[in-house]
């Protein structure tokens, strides 16, 4: 049977970043959660695998933090899930996460739609997509809202600046999808526990034999602290503290 | 087990429900723990501190792994009003005991390592569900139902918390608590740089405080402020009664912002951050107000069953709840021995814990709610006191009055007669 995978990342939860005063960051006790946009891309390989009678598959590259993924991209229908583990997922960049993801993705059979969010909800890139088709020599849509496919190819709407356009891809092909391509529904108790009883398969960094060679270097990582105006209308009438605050703000040229 | 009955659902990932978890598939049962947060802890709270001897019977040395907070070695008690604190204070520097022992935790990071713990032994965690009811037949209880899911069990173990929405269901109790018997709690939790907590409280590395407060914090009504002290952060909230709240002029956010600005309490949180901000319910009303504890293919535990301690200026939960999920979890691997969950076999489940402290601790305070009814202890008590200091420290150039005299006026204004009553029916009920 054909398969469609979505991609997927395992990230911090950005609520649980600290800015320290020093503008360190401090991500020490900050959660995991599945991207939230992610959700609707699982999602809709789920529903575009029940319509083309295809299997939809998940596929994630992260650190070994990303195990307790698998129970949760599971419970949202996916049939089985492939995993990538490796300490220099941390500090990978786009291209090395679509070298590992295109490598993973030679070594499943049958492949016929591979599906990434638009951007994940921490660095929003928006590099995975594009550069794994570019690695597969597989054609490419990013911008999708919409998904169709029939036999050997699919249709796909594309939302523009002010319109949107329609596309058709033979398949196999990459498609980057928007979070309102469908809502992402909380997966429910049978669906969960069902979850645990499907299978997944490691696949190793090293037997995949993709490079971790990027010419990109993060130099430092610091929080951002908003200077603030600190002004504050405490005198007078409300009615003029309310003039006095539009007339201020006019004057930044927030109105 | 059938393919997709489980041994038991237990509903609610707490300490209670964590517990029992744990013990369960310890022995083989299969076990699926269903929790409304999105993790384990994820929608709890406790003011803070954890009484270790009924975990430890659990897992011997479980604050070596566990993220606990701090172990407790100093007490604070104090009576406050709105322009004074007298306060009694105690170091224990004895060396620490495992089943003596103390530690102040934050749930969120505490349950979900518990629940970890219980995963890690073979139960099954399904988080951000919510039982929105039981599965019933013929009177009898034999799962749970979630949105449009509905999933058979052996045996269901509600482990719920306070304010249970599924007690009626079971049969467990007739009606609905009425305010009387519920107490909120709010809690902010202060985060700071590293060090400043030890340095600001005077603690060693690893030690904390408990700090409790009656009187101006519940604004005078039955109730109290705390305050814990965490790795790099102070936990500071308070207990009011929701009877008494219903005719308080004040909101509880309103009386946690005038505790939190009195001047025994602002020097020691100033500069730093709001990390949290929680509220919940507290059951109140002791011994007399457990519901009943068992019944056909269903038992009750931890604080859904009423099994909460609460003197007002402390609340005494935990412990409890993996107390009597140890009890339950007991009766309910004898019942999966003798394949029977019916309310006769289930009833070990209520000799066990009686038995056990957690009954005999709750009858041992049994009166005390009555006690604590007395307005007393939260107005003209702190107030005495405050003026009893207020003549003794203070020098003025005025005729002195006697060190009895000084004594005495502010005790006659409660009356002499009221003073040695509550005495004794405090020391009574305690
Ligand atoms: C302000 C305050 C201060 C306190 N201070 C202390 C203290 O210092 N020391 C102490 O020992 N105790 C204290 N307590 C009491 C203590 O926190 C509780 O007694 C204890 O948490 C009870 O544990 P439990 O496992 O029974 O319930 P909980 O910890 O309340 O756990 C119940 C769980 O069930 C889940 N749940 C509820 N309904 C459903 C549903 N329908 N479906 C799915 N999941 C559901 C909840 O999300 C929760 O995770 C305090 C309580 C409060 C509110």
């Amino acid at each position: 049977m054909a398969k469609i995978v979505a991609c997927y990342k395992w990230v911090i939860d950005e609520t649980d970043i600290r800015v320290k005063d020093d503008l360190s960051i401090d991500v020490s006790r900050a959660q995991r959660k599945l991207s939230d946009y992610d959700r609707n891309t699982i999602e809709a390989a789920v529903r575009a695998a029940k319509e083309a009678g295809a299997q939809a598959v998940g596929l994630t590259f992260g650190t070994d933090k990303i195990k307790p993924s698998l129970k949760e991209a599971l419970s949202r229908g996916l049939t089985e899930v492939y995993w990538v583990a490796s300490d220099k997922a941390e500090s990978a960049d786009g291209k090395i996460t679509a070298n590992i993801l295109a490598a993973a993705i030679r070594t499943i059979k049958d492949v016929s739609v591979v599906l990434c969010t638009d951007g994940s909800s921490d660095s929003f890139a928006r590099q995975t997509a594009p550069r794994i088709a570019a690695i597969l020599g597989w054609p490419v849509v990013t911008g999708v809202r919409q998904l169709e496919i029939a036999g050997d190819a699919a249709t796909v709407t594309q939302a523009r600046e002010n319109s949107w356009e329609t596309l058709r891809a033979p398949l196999p092909a990459v498609f980057a999808v928007l979070p309102e391509i469908n809502p992402a529904p909380i997966p429910g108790l049978m669906a969960i526990v069902s979850a645990a009883k499907k299978p997944n398969t490691e696949l190793k960094a090293e037997d995949l034999g993709a490079s971790f060679e990027t010419n990109v270097r993060t130099a430092g990582a610091k929080g951002y602290a908003m200077d603030r105006k600190n002004i504050m209308f405490t005198e007078g009438a409300m009615a003029d503290r309310v003039r006095e605050l539009a007339l201020a703000l006019r004057k930044e040229g927030v109105l | 087990m059938s393919e997709d009955k489980f041994d038991a659902i237990i509903v609610g990932a707490g300490i209670a429900g964590a517990t029992a978890a744990l013990l369960l598939a310890r022995e083989g049962l299969s076990v699926v723990v269903v929790e409304r947060g999105n993790y384990a802890g994820a929608k709890n709270m406790t003011g803070g501190r954890l009484y270790a001897h009924s975990l430890e019977a659990v897992i011997p040395g479980f604050a070596e792994a566990a993220p606990v907070e701090r172990r407790v070695t100093q007490e604070r008690i104090s009576l406050m009003t709105e322009t004074g604190c007298f306060t009694a204070s105690f170091l224990n520097g004895r060396p620490g005991a495992p089943d003596r022992d103390s530690y102040v935790v934050l749930r969120g990071a505490f349950d979900r390592w518990l629940m970890e713990q219980a995963e890690a032994a073979g139960a099954m965690l399904v988080s951000g569900v919510l039982v929105d009811d039981l599965l019933t037949r013929d009177g009898r209880v034999c799962g749970v139902i979630a949105g449009e899911d509905k999933m058979p069990a052996e045996v269901v173990i509600l482990a719920d918390g306070a304010n249970s929405q599924l007690l009626e269901r079971a049969g467990l109790r007739a009606e609905p608590v009425g305010p009387r018997q519920m107490a909120v709690g709010v809690k902010e939790v202060i985060e700071f740089d590293d060090k400043v907590v030890e340095d600001r409280f005077n603690l060693l590395p690893g030690e904390g405080l408990a700090w409790l407060f009656a009187g101006l914090p519940s604004g005078g009504k039955v109730g109290g402020g705390f305050l814990y002290t965490n790795k790099a952060s102070v936990s500071v909230g308070l207990v009011a009664t929701t009877a008494e709240f219903m005719k308080s002029e004040r909101t509880i956010h309103e009386l946690l912002e005038r505790f939190k600005a009195h001047p025994a309490i602002e020097p020691l949180l100033k500069g730093g951050k709001l990390a949290e901000y929680s509220g919940h319910m507290v059951a109140e009303g002791g011994y007399d107000m457990i519901p009943r504890l068992y019944n056909d293919g269903v038992v009750v535990i931890g604080e859904a069953a009423h099994l909460v301690i609460n003197l007002g200026y402390t609340v005494r939960g935990m412990d409890l709840a993996a107390g009597s999920a140890q009890a339950a979890a007991k009766a309910v691997i004898a019942a999966k021995q003798a394949g029977d969950f019916s309310a006769r076999s289930l009833a070990a489940y209520k000799t066990f814990l009686d038995d056990s402290f957690v009954i005999k601790d709750m009858k041992h305070y049994r009166k005390f709610p009555h006690f604590m009814e007395n307005s007393r202890l939260f107005n003209e008590y702190p107030e005495m006191l405050e003026k009893i200091c207020a003549g003794i420290f203070t020098v003025d150039g005025r005729a002195p009055a006697s060190m009895l005299s000084k004594l005495m006026e502010p005790m006659k204004e409660v009356g002499l007669l009221n003073l040695m009553k509550d005495g004794l029916k405090g020391a009574r009920s305690l």
